[in-house]
């Protein structure tokens, strides 16, 4: 059985993070995803180059960035050099044969190529043209550059996120650019199930940072209903307590925990061993444990620091109270509970590649009757410029050679990348950006040959 | 035909809290039919604060209002047989079903989907878990910071010398509600190639565990374990690789980078932007900015930044093309130009709060566009319309149902 989308042609004109996820879950939802990229330009990977086992590839370099396959897998791959008239033929025929277009290049970019929306439609009058950009088409801030990890900042969640005696703190990840895509992937949709109704197809505008205001939409009510502007709460909740992340044994191993009601409380008690000043007025119910939250804390994190973080969550869970682990990178991959559901999938590289099998991120979802998977590593610069200029397009194989000798497509870039440096894990440690280097990273994923 | 996106569909959100109520809202604010099905008591999310003017209420919870707009509501208890016949019912009438009970919950009343599919072969149900239907956590508990927690992000967010931090908002609920709703969307196309519905297994913690693909990409390539890095330092660059942290300014703070489009930028140029030529300094390298800057280079460009105003700071930055940001107050948001002029916000006239200014359109839908068709409804408030309007139900029966406690 195939994808829930595989019925769907798309082109994906995009690039950095955001889009290129929504693009890589509809090719592992069965769509047919052709990114176009040029070879005349370096061919970003939306991240540091990360080599297999960090040593430098014997061939293609170009094509063997781990983190360009976890963004860009399960999609065919052409090259498409704009500055020869041919090619943008070319784009325009498989515009013609496909129901989707996404790009995020900035405002004014394809229509100088003859490629809006208004030109396309005349030649596909129900394509979806999807553009994606930090601020939108309108409004007096739709010429700033946006990117994802700016736009916790400006979208009105940073008010909320950081230590309150310090000041606000970006997430250790790029926050707004993955929930874009995904967001995107339900825009696109909501357009094909509009033209599948109408036969009409039509232009979206989707600005990253309204995306994000309407993710504080609760927030924002406060402030026009009541006035109220958000405030750093740390690891607090507005009315959960205790409620932080607490020290376990070890190195740098912590525990969320969130307790609610009464109940709750006197698990906590219990498994604590109802030690005395668990039990003193103070926090005898949410509303004066939530007013002595420092105290509180303080207490807790004594008692926490003596168990390792994992066994005390299950402990925790069984008594009831709801906590977490709080979980470091390898520890996330190797959850057991990981194993039951589609979060993490095993992809295994041609042999020539010299890159064996990796683990990438997959969804976070089942589907009972569609299944969705990555259906391919990340294409080959141009990979695919035969199937889809000549099977798709119907170029012949004199017309192909002739657009490789223009200049037009290319299987390499020009001029060519240098490689990416190897990195220096021990430097990296010592700097503390770091936790550690494992080598056994292969056998505990069960990736080694 | 309907000039609205998804006017086609029907959905039915048995769903509490924030993520599926957003997936839901989604759906509705961009055309489709969302029933709402609560408890007698109405859904326990419109205990969620904050409240219009700070009035607990059930009718009053701003994140209720706002999770809500476009939906029509029912009652129905559906613990009762009664309430389960009724439910059965109605599943033959929707699309999909949006629900975020416990793993076996609504099994165990005789209405889950295999119950339901046999009704209604083309329902699409979504369920909403902290960890799945599967695995040895399947029963546990979940909340905000447990899927913060257990997804990674908190172990990589924060001081390295501090506790994990996670958002002071909670975004991981929000992001499953945006996960849920693509998912349903894809299932709701697949049934024109498949001819059927089909069940969707999706896990709130794992919705966090994907917000960063390089994690589980570079452990798997090279072996590394990340770590809350020191160059997240806020409000200072000390020891970090880039000046882009959040730096403080004279009214409060800004994204400040050295990148200007897709390259960085020149220290020269910098100090141009700020108005300071004076710190230029014909020693320091005059095409890019190095990857470390010495530390007294930070101080003196953060000394110079305290003199900003966060708006102009970040207009003209961003007007020259460096990569900015400003750390935007609800107030901001609000009452700023930019979403007003994109018409981000819309006016509802609700029938207990009154007429009040609500974030709306997401993404523009040139063709489609999004539209407040309806206010939040009030609990039940359509039990009338649909179980009588549209499931031929007749009133008296109606009432006898609400006397039984089953509405």
């Amino acid at each position: 059985m195939d994808g829930p989308l595989s019925s769907l042609r798309i082109i994906d004109s995009t690039t950095v993070l955001a889009m290129p996820t929504a693009m890589y879950l509809m090719g592992d939802m069965g769509a047919e995803v052709v990114k176009v990229e040029t070879h005349t330009r370096g061919r970003g990977g939306g991240g540091g180059v990360t080599y297999a086992d960090n040593v430098p590839p014997n061939n293609n370099h170009w094509n063997r960035d781990g983190s360009f396959h976890a963004l860009h897998r399960s999609k065919l791959g052409i090259t498409l050099n704009y500055k020869i008239p041919e090619t943008i033929e070319a784009f325009k025929d498989l515009v013609r044969v496909s129901d989707v277009l996404a790009e995020n290049n900035r405002p004014g970019t394809m229509e100088r190529l003859g490629l809006g929306y208004e030109e396309l439609r005349k030649i596909k009058p129900d394509l979806i043209y999807f553009s994606f950009s930090g601020f939108g088409y309108s409004g007096p801030w739709k010429n700033y550059q946006g990117i994802g990890r700016m736009f916790e900042l400006t979208s009105g969640v940073s008010q909320f996120t950081g230590y309150p005696d310090e000041g606000p703190r970006r997430v250790g990840s790029a926050w707004f650019d993955p929930p874009n895509g995904w967001m995107a992937v339900f825009a696109i949709l909501a357009a094909i199930h509009h033209r599948n109704q109408t036969g009409k197809g039509q232009w979206i505008d989707h600005s990253m940072y309204q995306m994000g205001a309407s993710t504080v939409g609760d927030a924002l009510l406060d402030y026009i209903a009541n006035g109220r502007n958000g405030k750093l709460m740390g690891n607090r909740h507005t009315s959960k307590a205790p409620h932080g992340a607490y020290k376990c044994s070890g190195d740098d191993n912590w525990i969320a925990i969130s307790v609610e009601s009464d109940n709750q409380w006197d698990a906590l008690k219990n498994v604590m061993g109802n030690p005395e000043w668990a039990n003193e007025d103070k926090f005898g119910d949410v509303i004066v444990r939530w007013h002595n939250q420092d105290d509180l804390d303080s207490h807790i994190k004594q008692w926490t620091r003596n168990f390792e973080h994992r066994d005390l969550m299950n402990t925790l869970i069984e008594a009831g109270v709801p906590s977490g682990a709080v979980l470091n990178p390898k520890e996330v991959l190797s959850d057991p509970n990981m194993k039951e559901t589609s979060i993490f999938e095993k992809l295994e590289f041609p042999a020539e590649t010299g890159m064996g099998t990796r683990v990438f991120l997959g969804r976070p979802w089942s589907m009972s009757e569609t299944p969705s998977y990555i259906r391919s590593p990340g294409p080959d610069l141009g990979g695919d410029n035969e199937y889809v200029l000549g099977d798709l397009l119907g170029r012949t194989g004199t017309e192909i050679a002739q657009l490789y000798e223009l200049g037009g497509i290319g299987k390499e870039p020009e001029p060519m990348d240098k490689p990416g440096t190897i990195q220096d894990f021990t430097r990296e440690i010592d700097q503390g950006t770091l936790r550690s280097y494992d080598t056994e990273y292969k056998k505990l994923l069960g990736i080694e040959p | 035909m309907s000039s609205n996106a998804l006017g086609g569909f029907r959905i039915l959100e048995l769903s509490t809290g924030v993520a599926g109520p957003f997936a839901g809202k989604l759906f509705a604010d961009y055309g489709a039919d969302v029933v709402k099905l609560e408890p007698l008591s109405g859904d326990e999310a419109r205990n969620l604060p904050p409240f219009f003017h700070d009035h607990p209420h059930p009718e009053k919870s701003l994140s209720f209002l706002y999770l809500n707009t476009n939906k029509r509501s029912i009652t129905l208890d559906i613990r009762t047989a009664q309430g389960q016949q009724m439910l059965t019912s109605l599943a033959g009438k929707f699309d999909a079903i949006i629900e975020s009970y416990p793993p076996g919950y609504l099994d165990n009343l005789g209405v889950g989907y295999s119950d339901l599919s046999k009704v209604n072969p083309n329902l699409v149900m979504t369920s909403i878990t902290p960890y799945g239907q599967k695995g040895p956590y399947r029963d546990y508990p979940g909340d905000d910071i447990i899927y913060e927690a257990m997804g990674g992000i908190m172990y990589i967010s924060g001081a390295h010398d501090r506790a994990p931090l996670k958002h002071g908002h909670p975004q991981s609920l929000y992001i499953a509600g945006i996960t849920a709703a693509y998912a349903t969307s894809s299932a709701l196309f697949a049934r024109i190639s498949i001819a059927k519905g089909q069940h969707i297994d999706l896990s709130m913690r794992d919705v966090s565990a994907a917000h960063h693909h390089a994690t589980p990409t570079r452990y798997s390539f090279v072996g590394t374990v990340e770590r809350r890095a020191p160059k997240m330092e806020a409000g200072s660059p000390k020891g970090g690789a880039h000046f882009e942290g959040i730096v403080p300014v004279q009214d409060g703070y800004v994204g400040a980078t050295f990148q200007r489009g897709i390259q960085r930028g020149s220290y020269s140029d910098y100090v141009k932007l700020l108005n300071r030529e004076d710190l230029d300094d014909p020693d320091f390298p005059p095409i890019e900015f190095p990857a470390r800057i010495p530390s007294d280079k930070d101080e003196l460009l953060l000394s110079a930044l305290k003199d900003w105003s966060k708006f102009d700071y970040f207009n003209k930055a961003a007007s020259e093309s460096w990569v900015a940001a400003v750390v935007q107050t609800s107030q901001d948001l609000v009452e700023g130009e930019h979403l007003n002029e994109r018409g981000f916000f819309s006016e509802m006239d609700h029938p207990v709060v009154g007429k009040i200014k609500i974030p709306g359109e997401i993404f523009r839908l040139t063709g489609s566009p999004w539209a407040l068709r309806r206010a939040t409804p009030l609990i039940g408030q359509h039990n009338k319309e649909i179980y009588c309007g549209e499931f031929g139900i007749c009133e008296e029966e109606l009432v006898q149902l609400r006397r039984q406690a089953v509405i």
